[in-house]
C-alpha cells in the first residue's frame, strides 16, 4: 500500500462516518487525545451501563484516517465491558480498516487511545470539561513539530509536587534520581546537562528526529551522559502517590511504553 | 569443538554443579540406604530418621527449628506454595498481595495466577539500582492487604533488598512476609530466629545441592492451604513420596555452605569487583546495572551502549565462555528483562546487558580469560551496529 493511499474500507467510513455526535448524561465517559504533530483531536463519549458500553459517539478534528478509525473504533466495541474495550489496540483498529498508510499508523490511529482515556476517566471518576475555543484553534494549525504542553500530558498536574518539576531552582533536589527532561528548548537541554552532575540517569525526550538545539549545545548533548530520546511524546505521569513511571509513544514505532522514573521535568515555556 | 574443559563458566545464576562432597553424601541413598518415610517397616523408619536430620540441618542452615521446614521439589514450588497457599487460606482476612518489580519471573507469574483467581496483585518499583524503598513498599498496603512478597536479592542484576527494614516494618501489622531467598541464600548469612520473615523459598541447587530440591520455612502459627492434593506427605502441604537422596544432598550443601560463607563470600567478590573494574576500564561506554554497593557477592552485571545482549552471549560462546542475558529464565522469549525495564532502563539499554555470575569453583584465570576475549567481541558487534555511534 502506498503512504498516502487509503483502504476502500477506510474511504468508507471516513465519506459515512458512524456514531458521530456527543452524549450528555451521569452516565456518560469522555476521553480526549490530541496530537500536536499531526493536528487531530479526538473526543469519545460512551454511554456505560452495568460495566458495558451502551452507546458510543465521537466527536474528531482531523484528517481522512483520524475519523475513519474514530467511526471504525464505535463499531468495534458498542456493546463490549470496558474490560474487552480496552484490549482493542491501534492494530485491530487498522486491522478493520483493511489496513492503514505506514505514515498514518504514525499519527494518525488515536481512536484506540481516545476510548481508553475515557474508560480511565470512568473508572477514576475523572470529568473532562468541553475544550475551549482557543485549544481548538491550537489543534487547527496542522502538521508541525509543536512542543508537547504540559495540560496535554495526563497526569501532569496531578503530580505536582509529586515528582513533577516546572522550574528547578537547585539541582541537588534531584540527585540520584531518574529524571525525565522534556524537551523545553536550550533552557531544558542545558538544565539535562547539569543534573547528570548530580545522578546517572538523565533521559531527555523529544518529538523531533534530531536535536533541535545550537550545535555546540547539541554536541555537548551528544557527548553527555544524557539519554536522548527521540520522536517520542510523553502522553502520562503515573505512579502511586508520587511519579514512578511515564507512558511514552514512540512516533516512529507507534507503540506506547513505560518508562520507569523519579521525577518529570517540563520547564514553563 | 571446544572442550569443556577449556570452557570458561560464568553463569552460576543458571545452574551450579553439585560439589562431589554432596555428591558423596547422596550416593548410599541411592542404592543401600533407601526407602520411603511413610513405610512402617525398618527401612521406612531409617528413611524417616535420615528425612528429619536433613529437615534439621535445612533448618539450622536458615535458624529456623525443623518443624519450620517444608521440603518441596525447588525453589518456584515453595513459591507457589508460599504465595498461593497463603493467599488462599487467608484470604477471608483480606485479598490484595503485594509483590515487587524485580521479582524472579516465578513470582511475577504467580502474581498473575493469583489475580485470575481474584486477588488484587501490586507491584512495587524499585529505585535505578533495583533496591526497594521500604516507605514506598508501606505506601502500597491497605487494610486488605495480607501478603507481602520481596526476593532477598535479584536473582539477575543481585541487588540485595533491605529485608530487616522491611521485615521490622510490617512486624505488627498482620501482614505477612514471604522472601524468595534464592538468590541470597549461601552468600549472605538468612537467620530466621532474627528477622521477622513469615516464609521464605529456598533451592539445593542454589547452594551446590541437586537439582529438583528445595524447601519453604513457614514461621510457627503461619497457615498455608496445600496446593497439590495427593498422599499427605510433609503435614499434608507438599504431598508426594520425599526426594530422599535429593533432600540428603540438599542437606549436606547446606551444612557446607554454613561453614564455608564467610570465607568464600570475600572471595567471590574480590573476583567480582576485579571484573567490573576491569570491564568498565577497559570498554567505552559500557555500564554497570544494580547497586554499586548493596549486590551479591558474585554477580556483576553490565550492558553495553549499541550492541544487544543474545549477538554478545553467542561470540562469547564461540569464545568458549558462557554468560547469561537479561534474564536467563526469560531468554526463550524476545521480551527484555522486567527487573531492568523496573530499573529506569529504556528496552534496547535492556537487550544490550550481560550477566556474569561467579561461583565455587571460579578462578582469577576465568577472569583473565573474560578480558582476553569481551572487549574485542563488543568492539566487533558495535562495528556492526547502526545504534552504535563514536561520541
Amino acid at each position: 500500500m502506498k503512504s498516502t493511499q487509503y483502504s476502500e474500507k477506510t474511504l468508507e467510513h471516513f465519506r459515512n462516518p458512524r456514531n458521530v455526535g456527543m452524549l450528555e448524561g451521569d452516565d456518560v465517559a469522555v476521553g480526549r487525545v490530541g496530537n500536536p504533530v499531526c493536528g487531530d483531536l479526538m473526543e469519545m463519549y460512551v454511554r456505560v451501563k452495568g460495566d458495558r458500553i451502551d452507546d458510543i459517539k465521537f466527536q474528531t478534528f482531523g484528517c481522512g484516517s483520524a475519523i475513519a478509525t474514530s467511526s471504525m473504533i464505535t463499531e468495534l466495541v458498542m456493546g463490549k465491558t470496558l474490560d474487552e474495550a480496552l484490549e482493542v489496540t491501534r492494530a485491530d483498529v487498522a486491522d478493520a480498516l483493511d489496513g492503514l498508510p505506514p505514515v498514518k499508523m504514525h499519527c494518525s490511529n488515536l481512536a484506540a487511545d481516545a476510548l481508553h482515556d475515557a474508560i480511565k476517566n470512568w473508572r477514576s471518576g475523572t470529568r473532562l470539561e468541553p475544550l475551549s475555543a482557543e485549544t481548538i484553534a491550537e489543534a487547527g494549525r496542522g502538521c508541525g513539530a509543536g512542543t508537547t504542553q504540559a495540560a496535554a500530558i495526563q497526569g501532569a498536574e496531578d503530580y505536582a509536587g509529586k515528582g513533577v518539576y516546572t522550574t528547578v531552582a537547585d539541582v541537588s533536589e534531584l540527585a540520584d534520581k531518574r529524571v525525565l527532561v522534556l524537551d523545553k528548548g536550550v533552557a531544558s537541554a542545558r538544565l539535562a546537562l547539569e543534573l547528570t552532575g548530580v545522578t546517572p540517569r538523565v533521559v531527555f525526550l523529544t518529538e523531533l528526529d534530531a536535536l533541535g538545539l545550537p550545535d555546540d549545545l547539541a554536541g555537548e548533548v551528544k557527548r553527555s551522559d544524557v539519554k536522548v530520546l527521540f520522536q517520542s511524546r510523553l502522553l502520562a505521569v503515573r505512579g502511586e502517590g508520587e511519579v514512578e513511571k511515564v507512558l511514552i509513544h514512540d512516533l516512529d514505532e507507534d507503540n506506547d511504553y513505560e518508562l520507569f522514573v523519579d521525577a518529570v521535568v517540563l520547564l514553563e515555556n | 569443538m571446544l572442550s569443556p574443559a577449556t570452557e570458561v563458566y560464568l553463569d552460576y545464576q543458571s545452574a551450579r554443579p553439585v560439589d562431589p562432597r554432596v555428591v558423596g553424601a547422596m550416593q548410599p541413598y541411592f542404592t543401600e540406604r533407601f526407602g520411603n518415610p511413610a513405610s512402617l517397616h525398618a527401612v521406612g523408619d531409617r528413611a524417616t530418621e535420615t528425612l528429619e536430620r536433613c529437615r534439621a540441618d535445612v533448618a539450622a542452615f536458615l535458624g529456623a527449628t525443623p518443624e519450620e521446614i517444608i521440603f518441596t521439589s525447588g525453589a518456584t514450588e515453595a513459591n507457589n506454595l508460599a504465595l498461593i497457599g497463603y493467599a488462599r487460606r487467608n484470604k477471608r482476612s483480606g485479598g490484595h498481595v503485594v509483590i515487587t518489580e524485580v521479582e524472579h519471573i516465578s513470582v511475577m507469574n504467580i502474581g498473575k495466577f493469583l489475580e485470575q483467581e481474584g486477588f488484587k496483585v501490586t507491584k512495587v518499583p524499585p529505585d535505578q539500582y533495583g533496591r526497594i524503598k521500604p516507605e514506598k513498599l508501606r505506601a502500597r498496603i491497605t487494610d486488605d492487604t495480607i501478603l507481602v512478597s520481596v526476593g532477598w536479592a535479584s536473582n539477575e542484576i543481585g541487588t540485595v533488598q533491605p529485608i530487616d527494614a522491611i521485615a521490622e516494618m510490617l512486624r505488627g501489622t498482620g501482614v505477612t512476609l514471604h522472601v524468595d531467598a534464592v538468590a541470597a541464600q549461601g552468600q549472605l548469612p538468612i537467620d530466621m530466629s532474627a528477622v521477622p520473615v513469615g516464609l521464605l523459598s529456598v533451592s539445593s541447587n542454589d547452594i551446590y545441592g541437586p537439582q529438583g530440591v528445595g524447601a519453604l520455612y513457614i514461621r510457627k502459627g503461619i497457615r498455608l492451604a496445600a496446593v497439590n492434593m495427593g498422599g499427605g506427605q510433609e503435614r499434608g502441604l507438599r504431598s508426594g513420596t520425599e526426594n530422599l537422596a535429593g533432600i540428603v544432598g540438599m542437606a549436606a550443601a547446606a551444612r557446607i555452605a554454613s561453614k564455608e560463607m564467610s570465607a568464600e563470600a570475600p572471595r567471590l567478590a574480590a573476583l567480582r569487583d576485579r571484573a567490573v573494574r576491569e570491564v568498565l576500564s577497559a570498554i567505552p561506554d559500557s555500564h554497570l546495572n544494580g547497586h554499586p554497593v548493596e549486590r551479591l557477592p558474585n554477580n556483576a552485571h553490565f550492558r553495553f551502549d549499541g550492541i544487544e545482549g543474545e549477538s554478545l552471549l553467542l561470540s562469547l560462546r564461540d569464545e568458549g565462555i558462557a554468560v547469561a542475558t537479561g534474564s536467563a529464565c526469560s531468554s526463550k522469549t524476545l521480551a527484555p528483562s522486567h527487573t531492568l525495564i523496573s530499573c529506569g532502563l529504556l528496552h534496547e539499554e535492556a537487550h544490550g546487558s550481560l550477566e556474569i555470575t561467579f561461583g565455587r569453583f571460579s578462578e582469577e584465570s576465568d577472569v583473565d580469560r573474560l578480558m582476553e576475549s569481551l572487549p574485542g567481541v563488543v568492539q566487533r558487534l558495535r562495528r556492526l551496529s547502526p545504534l552504535y555511534r563514536h561520541k
